[in-house]
């Protein structure tokens, strides 16, 4: 079969994604011994600090996992045209076809699907979600790391309440967050077992095939 | 005193209220059940409890002031009137060959059974001539007075370490009891003055017990010097999270920051001052935004000084800068590194397009 080769990703959403995802790796492991810490020990010293240390990392990462959301803010805006916003959203009534037609592909009812070139439109509106979660998840981190900053008072209290309500939410989050990387690694790989299109590795070199129409 | 005066009103000065507070708070700095309070009690006012002679050598008096200048009595006359205290050159009323009688009795009558409290070090060069009472030289009151105590209390960094006077070149040879004394067992209440509670609660263990409290490796009691000031600081948080007073006076120190960097010892130095605080009023240095000196350490005029600059290579959690402070300024360079990335893909967008035109990159 002849395919067609589409440049789909630009470097700087590769980047953003990996940031994204090891990021977001890094605080949800930092995040869970933040809610629980296991190394509970005796041995008292200036020289060790499993908290401190854990929470650097969660903030260091928190930091990672803002500018890649950054990127991606300027990416619906201003990137090529996979990346922008209204190719994936369902926001046009092709895009909410394309929902339909993808949701009968993966349930397995139908085989064909509704190639796109960048994401299909059911994964597009998950990620659009996921950058609202994001978009919360920072502000509430945020609000707890700089909690004399009146400004970040400002954003937290109107969002999410008191620091305690905040700190909840932020947990919540974390939740919504493990099941997104499950789900999506498992569809991804899916995708690219069912459709060789090379989705895996689309997100290393931006290249995407696409079965030539004869 | 009142066994020297068997003055009965100056024992009931000290009212059982006060009396039995004082009693509770050594109890509490020793980490006792409250339930052991009646058994202090009981201890401190036994007709057969021990009775205490306390020497003076070289020092200040600062560490006998600390216990008569508590700012409410208990501790302090539970200290001089409760316990028995047979000789004390400070707030004996006995003078010269009375005063020396009075000694002389309590050690020949209570041989083997009296607490023998040292404060101030002792000179050891020339003979030890640099400190006589009586015409006899520290050394030598020591040499006589210490094998017939039960147990000693060094009270103060002098006692206990030598202190100002042992500092850097030591011109009068000066020593701690430990360095002088074997045979008898020895406490070190250190401190530059120790907190009058620490000794108060090791003579009442003492009194209790009939066993001295479990010690360091500096003969220091556990209780008291178990653990260092740095890792029971309330200004903690500000350390690791990177938060330091600058300078005296500038807007961290008026916000209540970390004292590390204008000096503070407390990541070195052993003491329970941020615990048991200072004057029956809570303080201690550091929460009146002082630094810790290191004062309950040996040879801290030498090794904690300069007092007012930071300790070299003590960790501070976030690449030495504190989490909260060091996260901010990686995030301010990954937030760069974010807009030069967006600043690169705008700019190549731009050139590709002036280059090329909006040419497709599709290859078959
Ligand atoms: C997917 C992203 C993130 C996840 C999964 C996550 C997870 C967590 C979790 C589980 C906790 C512990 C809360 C609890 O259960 O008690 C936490 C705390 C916290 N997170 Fe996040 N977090 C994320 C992003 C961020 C971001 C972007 C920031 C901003 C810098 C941030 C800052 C904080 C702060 C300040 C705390 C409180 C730490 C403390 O009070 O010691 N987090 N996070
Ligand atoms: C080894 C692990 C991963 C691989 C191989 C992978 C692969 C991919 C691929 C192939 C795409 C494009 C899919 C499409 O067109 O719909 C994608 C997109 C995406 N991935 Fe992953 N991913 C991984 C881990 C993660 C993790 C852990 C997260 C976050 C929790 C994540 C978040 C995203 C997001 C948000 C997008 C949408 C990109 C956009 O903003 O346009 N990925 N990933
Ligand atoms: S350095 Fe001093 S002021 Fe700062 S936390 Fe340690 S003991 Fe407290």
């Amino acid at each position: 079969m002849l395919y067609v080769q589409h440049h789909a990703w630009s470097i700087l959403l590769r980047l953003y994604h990996w940031c994204f995802a090891l990021s977001i790796v890094a605080l949800v492991t930092t995040g869970l011994y933040i809610n629980a810490p296991w190394t509970n020990t005796m041995i008292e010293g200036s020289s060790s600090f499993p908290m401190a240390t854990m929470r650097y990392i969660h903030f260091i990462a928190g930091f990672v996992f803002t500018g890649a959301i950054l990127a991606r803010l300027y990416l619906l805006f201003f990137g090529n045209k996979q990346e922008r916003f209204w190719d994936f959203l369902p926001v046009t009534p092709k895009n909410i076809k394309n929902v339909f037609e993808t949701l009968k592909l993966y349930s397995y009812i139908s085989d064909k699907g509704d190639h796109r070139i960048g994401h299909n439109v059911l994964a597009g509106t998950i990620y659009g979600l996921t950058f609202l979660a994001a978009a919360a998840q920072l502000t509430s981190g945020f609000y707890m790391l700089y909690p004399e900053s009146l400004a970040w008072q400002g954003w937290g209290l109107m969002l999410f309440g008191t620091q305690q309500e905040a700190r909840f939410i932020h947990h919540l989050l974390m939740w919504y967050f493990i099941l997104f990387a499950v789900a999506h690694l498992y569809l991804v790989i899916w995708n690219d077992v069912k459709t060789k299109e090379g989705l895996v590795s689309s997100i290393f070199n931006g290249t995407k095939y696409e079965p030539k129409k004869l | 005193m009142s066994r020297q005066f068997h003055n009965k009103e100056a024992a009931t000065d000290v009212s059982r209220r006060g009396f039995i507070k004082g009693c509770t708070i050594a109890a509490a700095a020793m980490g006792l059940s409250e339930s052991m309070v009646p058994k202090l009690v009981e201890a401190a006012t036994s007709p057969t409890r021990p009775p205490v002679v306390w020497l003076h050598f070289q020092e200040c008096t600062g560490c006998t002031e600390t216990l008569l200048r508590a700012s409410h009595p208990d501790v302090g006359s539970l200290i001089l009137d409760t316990i028995s205290l047979d000789y004390h050159e400070t707030v004996m009323a006995a003078a010269g060959h009375q005063a020396e009688k009075s000694l002389h009795d309590t050690i020949e009558k209570y041989e083997g059974k009296f607490l023998l409290v040292v404060e101030g070090g002792i000179p050891t060069k020339d003979g030890g001539i640099y400190c006589q009472i009586a015409g006899k030289t520290a050394m030598a009151i020591l040499a006589e007075v210490a094998p017939k105590a039960a147990a000693i209390i060094a009270i103060g960094t002098c006692a206990t370490f030598g202190g100002i006077q042992a500092a850097q070149p030591n011109p009068t040879g000066a020593v701690g009891v430990k360095d002088l004394v074997q045979g008898t067992p020895i406490v070190n209440i250190s401190g530059c003055p120790p907190n009058p509670v620490n000794f108060l609660g090791t003579v009442l263990h003492y009194l209790t017990f009939k066993r001295l409290p479990a010690l360091d490796k500096l003969g220091r009691p556990r209780f008291a010097y178990g653990r260092k000031i740095h890792d029971h600081c309330e200004r903690r948080a500000h350390f690791d999270e990177g938060r330091f007073a600058e300078v005296f006076g500038d807007e961290g120190h008026k916000q209540g920051y970390c004292l590390y960097k204008v000096g503070c010892k407390g990541p070195e130095t052993y003491a329970n001052c941020p615990s048991a605080r200072f004057n029956d009023v809570g303080v201690w240095p550091v929460s009146v935004g002082h630094g810790c000196v290191g004062c309950t350490e040996p040879n801290f005029w030498d090794s904690m000084t300069p007092f007012y600059e930071r300790l070299p290579g003590v960790n501070i959690p976030g690449s030495g800068e504190g989490i909260v402070t060091g996260a901010g300024s990686a995030g301010k360079k990954i937030l760069g590194v974010t807009a030069a990335a967006v600043g690169i893909h705008a700019a190549v967008g731009i050139g590709k397009k002036v280059l090329k035109g909006n040419k497709s990159e599709d290859q078959e």
